[in-house]
């Protein structure tokens, strides 16, 4: 097999959905995307903004209007077959069987993919272990929570260690301590050759997790790089957040771009502007915190920004 | 992290997995020991109201019952795969995967019949001891209840591809549920149908399946003609049924 540096490169996807009695639907107008081999990527974007398509037609489950993708050099949108046994997936709001322990669950999806006996057990037990379900792993799914489900589905699929993973938001439903355990795991996986692509409304997993991102809105990508990139790119370092500063926002937007939330508004802004601006806080009788630019700022103002260019 | 390391090997042939597949079915389906208790019930009635309706009729209704039960498994391969992939969406995992996709269906289909034979035997024994089977008789009668099955399953994984809610296939079971066995004569003779209606009931793999069983028994005369109707729409139909899920199976594995 020829080598690649790309575990993933997707040019130009499209997708439109037929729509039944309604319009059709542009779920993708045209992402073209890269992952390299190891590295761990996430999908960021509203709801509806095409990241699970992206992520079903990367992993050969839906096929594309048009456009390209390659798996590690292959075309898999021509030869399907021959990428599918490179790949493992958690699927969005996917259940375990719900009659079979965790241990069943892992160890038979292991035996599907053609792992032997001991190499599926001795992973399976692993999996379970990093995923903290020892001690549940003989019990029924049926009689699990919903987060403990969850993790027993983000487990099978990490016990595979295939080459490229698809994690469609892995971790809804988890507690802060199983999502942490669940990163531990994605990591190691990376440091082991193993490539993820993964989507997530938590923005702080997506910073923790990811060495580059991707954000998603209504089909386009909007923009691309790491989680420092990203934030530098809003126009600041330091945000300070002023409470119901929405009576003077004119004054404020000169310090720097506004993102809204709620009666708070946040100014992305420099270090040498922060003087000048707790001032202006302060003279309004407005009350002020400074910090550094969040992701999720990042995130809505990228997302914010495309969505008042539409309107 | 080597950029350029070579990828594991795979090997693999288009049955990876299925053997494990049909142990994860069967270990699913036999947590349901009431449902499988009870699948044999709708004949179980059928054969009391025979019994004290019409007892002349009893060989009939047992044959019928033993192919309708075979029916009914591959009805419930249609509701098993349209519950996997609709609520579990464990298809994804499986079609991601180097697991192909006729292996899952397969697997799925072998894993629900193994399950759910248990009470297909003592219809088979009771048909023994009532009807008298001979071996030949024996042989006809597992020849047919394969091609029942093949045809059943294959069909009902079609189906199942077809909903996006559970909801919505319940109503197509009801009308295979009669429409297959309830109005052809699979639980009656076929010499009770209409005359005119006689040669689309022996196309039907159900009541022609059944009418194939019952012509062996030696209980039901047949001609040669009609011999050959019943078996050839029963071999062509679980034929073409099987081709049709193996190549659709593959098809849908990545939606349109």
């Amino acid at each position: 097999m020829a080598m690649n540096s790309d575990a993933l490169r997707a040019e130009s996807v499209r997708k439109v959905y037929r729509g039944r009695g309604g319009p059709d639907i542009e779920a993708l107008s045209g992402v073209s995307l890269r992952v390299l081999r190891g590295e761990r990527v996430s999908l960021l974007g509203r709801n509806g903004a095409g990241k699970t398509t992206f992520l079903r037609i990367a992993s050969t489950l839906l096929a594309p209007t048009s456009g390209s993708v390659e798996v590690f050099g292959i075309d898999a949108i021509a030869d399907p077959e021959s990428v599918r046994p490179f790949l493992a997936v958690v699927p969005q709001e996917g259940k375990p069987f719900m009659h079979l322990t965790p241990r069943e669950q892992a160890y038979t999806y292991l035996r599907a993919r053609g792992f032997a006996k001991e190499t599926a057990k001795s992973r399976a037990e692993h999996a379970l272990e990093q995923m903290g379900l020892t001690e549940v792993a003989d019990r029924l799914s049926i009689t699990l929570s919903g987060g403990q489900r969850q993790r027993v589905m983000v487990a099978t699929v990490i016990a595979t260690e295939a080459p490229l993973l698809f994690l469609d938001e892995p971790t809804i439903g988890m507690d802060p301590f199983a999502r942490r355990g669940v990163w531990d795991s994605f990591r190691e996986l990376t440091r082991k050759g193993s490539t993820i692509l993964l989507t997530t409304h938590y923005l702080d997993e997506a910073e923790a997790l990811s060495q580059r991102l991707y954000i998603v809105d209504r089909g386009r990508l909007l923009a691309e790089g790491t989680a420092d990139q990203l934030k530098h790119s809003v126009g600041g370092t330091l945000r300070v957040s002023v409470a119901f500063g929405d009576g003077i926002s004119t004054q404020l937007a000169t310090f720097g771009p506004l993102v809204r939330d709620g009666d708070t508004v946040h100014v992305i802004t420099s270090p040498h502007r922060i003087q000048e601006l707790l001032a202006l806080a302060a003279r309004s009788n407005l009350t002020a915190t400074v910090g550094p630019v969040t992701l999720e700022e990042a995130f809505l103002r990228v997302v914010g920004r495309s969505i008042n260019d539409e309107s | 992290m080597n950029l350029e390391a070579p990828l594991p090997t795979v090997a693999r042939s288009r049955w990876t997995g299925l053997g494990a597949f049909i142990g994860t079915e069967l270990r699913v389906q036999l947590h349901e020991v009431l449902s499988i208790a009870t699948s044999i019930i709708v004949q179980a009635v059928f054969l009391v109201f025979v019994a004290v309706l019409a007892r002349q009729y009893l060989s009939y209704t047992l044959i019928g019952a033993v192919v309708f039960s075979t029916f009914q498994i591959g009805q419930r391969v249609q509701n098993e795969a349209a519950w996997i992939r609709i609520d579990h969406k464990l298809h994804e995992m499986y079609h991601a995967s180097p697991m192909t996709p006729e292996a899952y269906f397969l697997g799925m289909s072998v894993g629900v019949l193994l399950a759910y034979c248990a009470p297909i035997f003592v219809l088979f024994a009771a048909a023994a001891y009532f009807v008298g089977l001979t071996l030949p008789v024996a042989l006809v009668l597992l020849a047919v209840l394969g091609g029942e099955f093949v045809f059943t399953a294959s069909v009902g994984y079609m189906i199942s591809t077809w909903f996006k809610n559970m909801r919505s296939i319940w109503p197509y079971s009801t009308l295979f549920f009669n429409f297959f066995s309830v109005l052809p004569p699979v639980f009656y003779p076929l010499w009770l149908f209409p005359p005119a209606l006689q040669p689309v009931a022996l196309i039907l793999p159900t009541s022609g399946g059944t009418a194939l069983v019952e012509h062996a028994a030696g209980i039901l005369p047949l001609s040669a003609e009609w011999i050959a109707l019943a078996a050839g729409s029963l071999v062509v139909g679980a034929s073409l049924a099987f081709v049709g899920a193996v190549y659709w199976a593959r098809r849908i594995s990545r939606e349109r």
